[in-house]
């Protein structure tokens, strides 16, 4: 990878609003716009900004059990509402039916971020072709 | 000629949608929107409409929209691997 000063600085001076922006936008998916999905998108772009100016290697085989468990925590919480509704897939909760959509925001938000830091990393991986 | 041959097969169906499009007579259909909008802040707890939507009532899409970035994830990884890394 090429080296600049100017993107060095820069992006270790900025990757911890941009986590912490991508947290905001997860966690307040139910009362603006925003979401899992888009959030989950920012967190790795704050992530990823980490590669640039440190040495940090993400694991991927780690990365890709953390994806699979973080997917099948999305079902069984989204199963949930079988036991205490009687039909699955929606809100188990009749009242702070907010704590229900920010666990599962957070829980796509993560899954996002860690497949999109996952492909990342599998191309740094493969090494510089030239 | 085969370039020719798919510009104008993309101006005919562009042509086809348009007229399907026009034929309508802009009538959209509201009777899903509407009860989106009145409903889904009683049903749902949500202030954000597609929130709703996407965790509520279409919560098994949204669960296999997760999948296919899992699976794509997956082939990615098998893609960018050099042949003699690949264990057999």
């Amino acid at each position: 990878m090429k080296d600049s000063t100017i993107l060095k600085s820069m992006s270790h001076f900025i990757y911890p609003f941009v986590i912490l922006y991508g947290f905001y936008i997860t966690i307040g998916g139910d009362l603006t716009s925003g979401g899992g999905f888009q959030g989950g998108a920012i967190i790795a772009t704050g992530l990823l900004l980490m590669t640039f100016f440190s040495d940090v290697k993400f694991n991927l085989t780690k990365l890709n059990k953390i994806e699979k468990l973080l997917f099948l925590f999305i079902i069984t919480v989204s199963v949930i509402s079988l036991f205490t509704k009687g039909h699955a897939f929606t809100n188990p909760f009749s009242e702070n039916k907010r704590i229900f959509l920010i666990t599962l925001n957070l829980a796509l938000g993560f899954k996002v971020a860690v497949g999109l830091v996952n492909i990342f990393e599998s191309f740094l991986e493969e090494g510089d072709p030239f | 000629m085969r370039r020719l041959v798919s510009v104008v097969l993309v101006v005919f169906f562009a042509f086809l949608m348009m007229s399907r499009f026009l034929e309508s007579g802009f009538f959209v259909n509201e009777l899903s929107s509407n009860y989106y909008i009145f409903n889904s802040y009683t049903e749902v707890g949500s202030k954000n409409i597609v929130t709703g939507i996407y965790l509520d009532y279409r919560l098994l899409d949204s669960i296999f929209e997760a999948g296919i970035l899992l699976v794509s994830v997956a082939g990615v990884i098998f893609m960018s691997k050099k042949d003699e890394n690949v264990k057999r």
